[in-house]
């Protein structure tokens, strides 16, 4: 059977490659044609700048050290976040009486935008890297634990009449039941916290900081380099698609029995 | 119809009746309902539509409590869910996290039989229903019918004194509904268990039943008892069928 190009395996690639190629074509000529170019660099200087940087320093370190310090202290406050967020919602969903008294507290801090407590964080915790964490566990910890309580709350009744007709105890229904089905829940709000710790910390490294890739961006500012600002940006959506991209396949993994990742 | 009381009873069900309560209105979904069912008797409550046969299944459960009346399980008085009766739900209710043995064995791992002793006895029901072979398949990669087989399979290997079955087969399509009817009378025959069975689909009430309790509608309560005794396999096409069949509906329709 012949299939039109639209329907191969290659029309999804093709497209974004020629998409994104015909932007940096505009954005070259723009540049290079127009008074814009004072106001921007081309796309070329970025790349060049942003692949040069892998070699040479920006202050400290190489743009990879700077991804890998914004890296790691994601990595630090996210986990304990992640942690104490899914047990904080499972217990809400398990007590009612924890939930009364503590949701209002997550509804009321999660609309927040982290770095809206950068000024107190900062009286509090000082300009080291405690600060940082405060920001990124904020931006993770009320999500998860709201997302992981939804999923406590939400079992399908059936499932857990089936459970109880088979003999289960009430410890047992939540420890066989309600936390298994709770996993995908728990994973949208880990797949959407990852994305806010992400922003958070660059927007930390930003306010304060002497490394990570907020750092480069407002170093560049100082120094008035262009380029510098912007493979800071390209860095940062990169390994933004880098960590959903992560997460999505971890799910697959890890949730081989549910219709989404299946 | 006189109905036999006898100490053989597994289960009855005394006076039942069941009203939902709502700000707006009071709705009497289940009245007077009593039924007696003997050790190893398949018998179908059978009834149109919207008429509580799911609310009587889950009250004989302890799944839902009745508003007055009480349930005999073996002449004890029970009023909450237990081992002792299993339920095979009309939404499958299968533990999609868990693979087929995984849900099988569901029953026994929770009440602390060993591994060894519980595989051995959950790959005895997965063999009955003829699931050999998917142990290791997790729910969404089988189909409707193969689900509805674990359902089966995982209230089978709980041992249970009574099974209650809620339209199992509501969802299957003809063909796989027909197939799941024999099936379920080829395991009942090579496994006697005490069966409630409900459903709206009179040929196969007739097709399955012992005795079919014809119900009427709301509030539900009992219409008329059949003892249905053709030899297994039936036919639905074998005249004595027909006749059966055709003396139920015409009762129904005359109480619609």
């Amino acid at each position: 059977m012949n299939k039109t190009f639209w329907e191969s395996k290659w029309a999804k690639p093709i497209s974004a490659f020629i998409s994104i190629f015909g932007f940096l074509l505009i954005w070259h000529i723009g540049v290079n044609s127009s008074s814009l170019g004072e106001l921007m660099p081309g796309p070329i200087d970025v790349l060049s700048r942003f692949v040069g940087s892998f070699s040479v320093n920006i202050g400290q370190y190489t743009i990879l050290g700077h991804a890998l310090w914004s890296l790691s202290r994601v990595a630090i406050a996210y986990s304990v976040a992640s942690f104490a967020g899914v047990i904080c919602g499972l217990a809400m969903g398990r007590y009612p009486k924890f939930e009364a008294a503590f949701r209002p507290y997550f509804e009321i801090i999660r609309p927040i935008p982290p770095i809206a407590w950068i000024p107190m964080a900062i009286l509090w915790f000082g300009l080291g890297e405690l600060t940082k964490y405060f920001l990124i566990f904020l931006a993770a910890f009320s999500n998860v634990t709201l997302n992981a309580y939804t999923g406590a709350i939400s079992v399908d009744p059936e499932l857990i009449g089936a459970a109880r007709m088979l003999g289960a105890s009430d410890n047992q229904i939540f420890r066989t039941i309600t936390i298994p089905a709770s996993v995908p829940h728990i994973f949208a709000g880990m797949q959407i916290s990852l994305s806010s710790s992400w922003a958070t910390v660059v927007a930390a490294e930003m306010v304060r900081s002497s490394e990570g890739i907020g750092w480069m961006i407002v170093s560049g500012m100082e120094i008035n380099n262009m380029q510098q600002i912007l493979a800071g940006i390209v860095a940062i959506g990169l390994i933004g698609y880098g960590l959903a991209t992560f997460m999505r396949f971890l799910e697959r993994k890890l949730l081989v029995w549910n219709e989404r990742g299946a | 119809m006189e109905r036999t009381r006898s100490i053989d009873n597994v289960l009855q069900a005394r006076d039942i009746s069941k009203t939902f309560v709502t700000d707006r209105e009071t709705t009497h979904v289940v009245e007077k309902f009593d039924i007696e069912v003997k050790k190893n008797e398949f018998v179908v409550l059978f009834g149109p539509g919207q008429c509580g046969k799911t609310t009587i299944l889950k009250i004989l459960a302890g799944l839902e409590k009745p508003s007055t009346g009480e349930i005999l399980l073996n002449n004890q008085k029970v009023t909450e869910p237990g081992p002792a009766r299993g339920y095979v739900f009309q939404s499958l209710a299968i533990f999609p996290w868990l693979t087929v043995m995984g849900n099988v064995e569901y029953g026994l791992k929770v009440r602390g039989v060993s591994k060894a002793e519980r595989r051995e006895r959950a790959q005895h029901y997965i063999n009955l229903v003829g699931l050999e072979g998917f142990e290791n398949h997790y729910p969404v990669k089988i189909s409707g019918g193969m689900k509805q087989r674990v359902g089966i399979a995982r209230a089978y290997c709980n041992e249970p004194d009574v099974l209650l079955m809620d339209e199992p087969f509501g969802a299957l399509d003809a063909q796989t509904r027909y197939l799941m009817q024999d099936e379920i009378t080829r395991i009942w025959e090579k496994e006697k268990r005490t069966v409630i069975f409900v459903t709206n689909n009179i040929e196969e009430a007739v097709y399955l039943a012992d005795r079919i309790v014809l119900l009427k509608n709301c509030p539900t309560s009992i219409d008329n008892e059949y003892i249905i005794d053709l030899p297994r396999p039936r036919s639905n096409v074998d005249p004595k069928f027909l006749t059966i069949r055709q003396e139920i509906t015409e009762v129904m329709d005359k109480t619609l």
